[in-house]
């Protein structure tokens, strides 16, 4: 009959101790999933702050390319309005085309390419997309653990009752054409 | 192995390792018992730890000065900054290491500090000269690994768990030549030959286990690394040229040997025995290369022979 007790007691307590890992292990990786996300807020901010003085940068010199100046001022709108992830990333996406075209135009003013501040406009927009790529990479890391452990055993089974949901990964439309060009050393 | 199958596999391992070096510290002080009684092994434990924890603190603030770095600003090196301050985003540091370079014409990296806020990496001018901006990255991600893996403490605690048990075998293999042979009359004589055999042998043993670690942790952090970068290629690219240069690093000791990308001692190069390859700190590059080529399912060709095998 002791012994009994001492089992039950013995069990009892290992499953509150568990419950107390487990649910610790979910905030954790929610709060780094949050973190995860505001990084790639932090990153695109950024870059959103960088284009105005872009297109005036080009606007000097290339005077007929409104169009383009438009597109890139309507990313930059839809950027900064964007609420949710999947506007987030939308938007993302625009922005990367948008700006790819503007750089293009540039291509074909020399004197453009000559002046420093642009040039290093150039640099810092540059290391701005590796930036959100890498909170990209971190964000959706985390993602997919939070994800996993919610659904699966043995973890799933209070995930849904302590208020845990899955979360979105962060994707870009192109996602496959942006995996690292493959060369070979022979 | 896939990279999460790997992270894994390393994480057993060090595991193993440390439950080892637990076994390791529990046999010596069982030997202490039987030679000596357990009030001697008392007084050693204490002054061993007190020994410890003092190297313990005072790790973390050799390591730079010992290697003779400068910490620079974006300005100074904006490439490596942006590649620096792209790993940390990457591996979720909340903020980017301080950054310190190393004038040596001998590439190499690594990373130090006991904890992620504390901590801050070191390049060579070296190793900035040789790499394009995808190996670096792979090379940087490496070392952002090793902080957010917390290596730096694991093998910090390693060197101090190896040192104290040498320190504990010292002291007693003097008492014993001291003492004569009044101990061994008073117990049985088996067991003080047992103890003399634990206490040769567990400063070896302890130091095998310390470069084992170092080694599984390598592979780790090169697996993390593939995961920051997305580009296991990368890493493995730079480890390819790396294999190419045979030049030692010009300030370098055993004790830090284990923080860098590849081994900086070049001493036992041409005596590549098993024996030589239990107390290296670094995984053959070979090695390293072919896994991250099973990561990334690309394929480099094999490191020339008469490159350094580090």
């Amino acid at each position: 009959m002791n012994i009994l007790l001492i089992l039950i007691a013995v069990i009892v307590v290992v499953i509150l101790l568990w419950l107390v890992i487990a649910y610790n292990g979910l905030v954790r990786l929610r709060n780094e999933a949050d973190q995860g996300e505001s990084s790639i807020d932090i990153q695109l901010k950024r870059r959103a702050d960088l284009i105005p003085n872009l297109v005036e940068a080009v606007k000097g010199y290339a005077t007929h390319e409104s169009a383009t100046f438009e597109n890139v001022s309507n990313a930059r709108a839809q950027a900064l309005g964007a609420k949710s992830l999947s506007e987030k990333a939308d938007a993302d996406g625009a922005m990367q085309s948008a700006v790819g075209k503007l750089f293009a135009i540039a291509e074909a003013y020399p004197e453009l390419r000559a002046v420093e501040s642009f040039v290093q406009l150039q640099t810092e927009l540059a290391d701005t997309e590796d930036k959100v790529a890498a909170a990209r990479r971190y964000y959706n890391a985390v993602v997919q653990q939070f994800n996993t452990k919610q659904q699966t055993v043995p973890t799933s089974f209070i995930a849904g009752a302590f208020g845990f949901s899955p979360r979105e990964f962060y994707r870009l439309e192109d996602d496959a054409d942006r995996q690292p060009v493959k060369v070979d050393l022979n | 192995m896939t990279l999460q199958q790997q992270i894994r596999s390393a994480r057993m391992r060090t595991l193993l390792v440390i439950v080892l070096f637990i076994v390791l510290m529990a046999v010596i002080v069982a030997a202490i018992n039987v030679a000596f009684g357990s009030g001697y092994g008392l007084i050693m434990g204490m002054v061993a730890v007190g020994y410890g924890i003092f190297g313990y603190i005072a790790a973390g603030s050799i390591v730079a000065s010992a290697s003779g770095a400068r910490k620079i600003a974006k300005e100074d090196a904006p490439e490596l900054f942006r590649t620096v301050e792209n790993a940390a985003i990457a591996a979720g540091l909340a903020k980017t290491p301080d950054i310190y370079i190393i004038e040596d014409p001998a590439p190499n990296a690594f990373a130090a500090g006991r904890t992620p806020d504390k901590a801050y990496v070191a390049a060579t001018t070296g190793i900035l000269q040789l790499l394009d901006k995808r190996e670096l990255e792979g090379v940087m991600a490496h070392e952002m690994a090793h902080i957010r893996n917390r290596d730096v403490r694991l093998m910090t605690l390693a060197a101090v768990m190896v040192g104290v048990i040498s320190m504990i075998a010292d002291m007693l293999l003097w008492s014993m030549i001291f003492s004569g042979n009044r101990n061994s009359n008073d117990n049985n004589p088996l067991g003080a030959i047992l103890a003399i055999v634990a206490i040769i042998l567990a400063p070896i043993g302890a130091a095998m286990l310390q470069m084992t670690l170092s080694r599984r942790r390598e592979y780790l952090a090169d697996a993390t690394a593939a995961e920051l970068t997305g580009d296991p290629e990368g890493l493995a690219r730079a480890l390819y040229k790396l294999a190419a240069d045979q030049r030692p690093l010009a300030k370098v000791n055993r004790a830090t040997a284990h923080l860098w990308i590849e081994s900086p001692l070049r001493d036992n190069k041409g005596m590549r025995s098993s024996m030589a390859g239990l107390f290296d700190t670094h995984p053959p590059l070979q090695e390293r290369i072919d896994r991250l080529q099973e990561m990334g399912g690309f394929t480099l060709p094999p490191i020339p022979k008469g490159a350094a095998d580090a």
